[in-house]
């Protein structure tokens, strides 16, 4: 339990910095007020308006002030609109977020399907023609940015073959699950394939190690069956890392897959966010910076507990250092 | 654990005999002799074209195969950054790619495909564009990993040698800056701490984007030299300095340093290949080193559009980027295999 206090405080602390730094950001933006004003255009002309958009803003308070009223703001829900176009900046939030959560599940459904069995094999015979071909490939892939994997998924699938759309038009899952699919295929597949190099060398290595340990040669002597082996006896002990891995890319991935919804032109949370960073709609980036980072602070806490829960040793060992 | 591959991990010796597959014994000595040759190869091949970018990129304003001049632009720091451009080489195709075909009606007198990588919109040479890119990637991502390496460093030794609360605090810090979307709080540095907005024709500088990639590359580098700190920290001859008299700041310069300075390289290569991606992500998104000055990340985007019909615009530099980021990898690779072997005998 002391472990978890521990964790919890820590949490605290991180979640105070993020939006204390984030809500005093503003001041040190070049020029912060005239964009704000600029961006509204014609909806601010007279003084008394301009005042009132950067009031809201608070940004006429002092720093403590401001950070008191964004807190304020932030926890009661009172998010305000976007400048341009006078959307409530929660719905905004929401229509993103929601085609960011796609995409990480999807990526992580295929990159997690690619990359399991692969390792299995792979690491069932190790060094064999098939370990080689995979380990170099993953390897290919790790040093493939998903911005240069979206042009040629774009120029060999689109373009070449004509089986996807160049650009996404998130089509609801419910509406027409074709569309949705083809949507959606090439931006998991530019997020999942590099993704999937990284888990497949992670169970790889760990796999070869447990498929070295006393128990498997039991269970060889036994007389069990290879897939029986690899499938129940081997895997269960080598997914600790890869399921940290997983895990912690829930929380990277939602704020991460901006480049490729930038390529695909899906409007999710992170390209929402570059948008708003060079039309200063402030306030949107703000408010989302702390949604991610929060998302991200709270899956790796819940990590961390698990950790403690699923390996009495750690709780141990943490809490006597 | 010999073997020099690029794809070898760290793992047990390929050739133990607990292994499961018993059929048939994986890897035999010449299988191993071949390996090891193939990532000799690999190994000469990378440092090869490194050599070769790196130079070419030093050299972009001089050396003769790359193409620019300067004849259009009024001052010259415009025309460094620019290659030839005339309507005679609008998105022409590369001179070795016989299948493909501008789209563009051809001007009297233009060939068909011009230079090693094509041209592009503006009729740009992509080569001598990429290398100006490749210019621009390696300043970035050398200068980030050292700044990186200096503060991640020093905040790490610290963490690392006096522990307690110091250790704590510096432990908060980084995860305060962890909690941020790696790519997102680069954006968040470059387009907020940038005039670029409200003045349009200022062209954004290198060192927002270099001190954005610095804030990213720190968290994990002072993990690293902590963890390796500590360990060394504990060791016989730190104990032996203290009892003779050292100081704090002796000790942990002269003694422990030294020792962790072989992990810090070993990281430092693969560092700069992430910290590459990371300017190059923020090149796509339009948020890196501005307008005139080629960067892979940008021309990979403006080419993504005419994909259709000039598939090299795009392709080219994504195909130099990528042989880039690969071969730093692989070198990160071959080196940290190197210090392991040294490090098991030592």
């Amino acid at each position: 339990m002391r472990y978890v206090g521990r964790k919890l405080i820590q949490l605290v602390i991180v979640l105070i910095a993020v939006t204390f730094t984030v809500s005093v950001a503003l001041n040190a933006i070049p020029n912060a007020k005239e964009r704000v004003i600029a961006a509204r255009g014609m909806g601010a002309t007279n003084e008394a308006e301009k005042q009132a958009l950067l009031d809201s803003l608070h940004l006429n308070d002092s720093i403590p002030v401001q950070y008191m009223n964004f807190l304020k703001d932030f926890a009661t829900g009172n998010w305000g609109v976007t400048l341009n176009g006078n959307e409530p900046i929660s719905s905004a939030i929401w229509g993103g977020l929601q085609i960011s959560l796609r995409l990480m599940i999807y990526a992580q459904f295929v990159a997690l399907l690619l990359a399991i069995p692969t390792a299995l094999l792979a690491a069932y015979r190790q060094g064999g023609a098939f370990d080689r071909f995979t380990t170099t490939t993953s390897f290919g892939f790790l040093a493939t940015p998903n911005y240069i994997l979206a042009p040629v998924f774009i120029l060999l699938f689109s373009i070449r073959f004509r089986w996807f759309p160049t650009l996404s038009k998130n089509t609801g899952f419910f509406g027409d699950p074709v569309q949705h699919f083809k949507d959606y295929f090439l931006p998991t597949l530019c997020i999942a394939l590099p993704l999937g190099a990284t888990y497949l060398r992670l169970l790889r290595s760990d796999l070869i190690g447990t498929l070295q340990s006393d128990f498997i040669t039991t269970a060889r002597a036994k007389g069990m069956s290879t897939s029986r082996i690899l499938f129940v006896h081997a895997l269960r002990p080598s997914l600790f890392s890869l399921v940290t891995a997983a895990a912690v890319n829930v929380g990277a991935l939602v704020g991460g897959s901006l480049v490729v919804e930038t390529a695909f032109s899906l409007n999710g949370l992170g390209r929402k966010t570059v948008v708003g960073i060079f039309s200063a709609e402030f306030r949107l980036v703000q408010i989302t910076v702390v949604v991610l980072a929060s998302i991200y602070v709270i899956v790796n806490f819940l990590v961390d507990i698990s950790y403690a829960w699923i390996d009495p040793r750690v709780r141990h060992a943490r809490t006597l250092s | 654990m010999s073997v020099i591959h690029p794809t070898d991990d760290a793992v047990p010796s390929a050739s133990d005999p607990n292994e499961l597959p018993e059929e048939q014994p994986v890897a035999p000595a010449a299988a191993k002799v071949r390996m090891r040759k193939r990532g000799q190869i690999t190994k000469w091949l990378a440092i090869i074209w490194l050599a070769a970018l790196t130079f070419t990129a030093i050299g972009a304003s001089w050396l003769p195969y790359v193409k620019h001049s300067c004849s259009q632009y009024a001052n010259a720091s415009e025309c460094s950054t620019h290659v030839k451009s005339s309507p005679l080489t609008l998105e022409k195709p590369p001179v070795w790619a016989t299948f493909s075909k501008s789209a563009l009606p051809s001007f009297p007198g233009a060939k068909d495909r011009v230079g090693w990588f094509g041209t592009d919109s503006n009729g740009f040479d992509i080569f001598s564009r990429s290398m100006f890119g490749a210019r621009n990637s390696l300043l970035i991502g050398s200068l980030s990993i050292v700044f990186g390496l200096l503060i991640g460093g020093l905040f790490g030794l610290l963490a690392g040698y006096k522990g307690g609360r110091t250790d704590s605090i510096i432990d908060t810090i980084m995860n305060v800056m962890l909690a941020f979307p790696a790519l997102l709080l680069a954006i968040f540095i470059v387009g907020f701490f940038t005039n670029s907005s409200a003045d349009a024709a200022n062209s954004r500088p290198i060192w927002p984007v270099i001190f954005a990639l610095v804030i990213l590359s720190i968290p994990p580098l002072t993990r690293l030299v902590r963890a390796n700190t500590m360990m060394y920290a504990q060791r016989e001859f730190v104990t032996a300095a203290r009892s003779l008299g050292a100081g704090g700041p002796r000790i942990v310069f002269r003694e422990i340093l030294p020792n962790v300075v072989p992990a810090m390289l070993t990281f430092a290569l693969t560092g700069m290949a992430i910290l590459i991606v990371a300017e190059g992500a923020l090149a796509y998104l339009g948020l890196s080193v501005s307008a005139p000055t080629p960067t892979w990340g940008s021309m990979i985007f403006g080419g993504q559009k005419k994909l259709e019909t000039a598939w090299w615009i795009s392709m080219m530099p994504a195909i130099t980027m990528f042989l880039t980021v690969l071969s730093i990898n692989l070198l990160g690779d071959v080196l940290a295999e190197r210090f392991r072997v040294r490090e098991a005998i030592g």
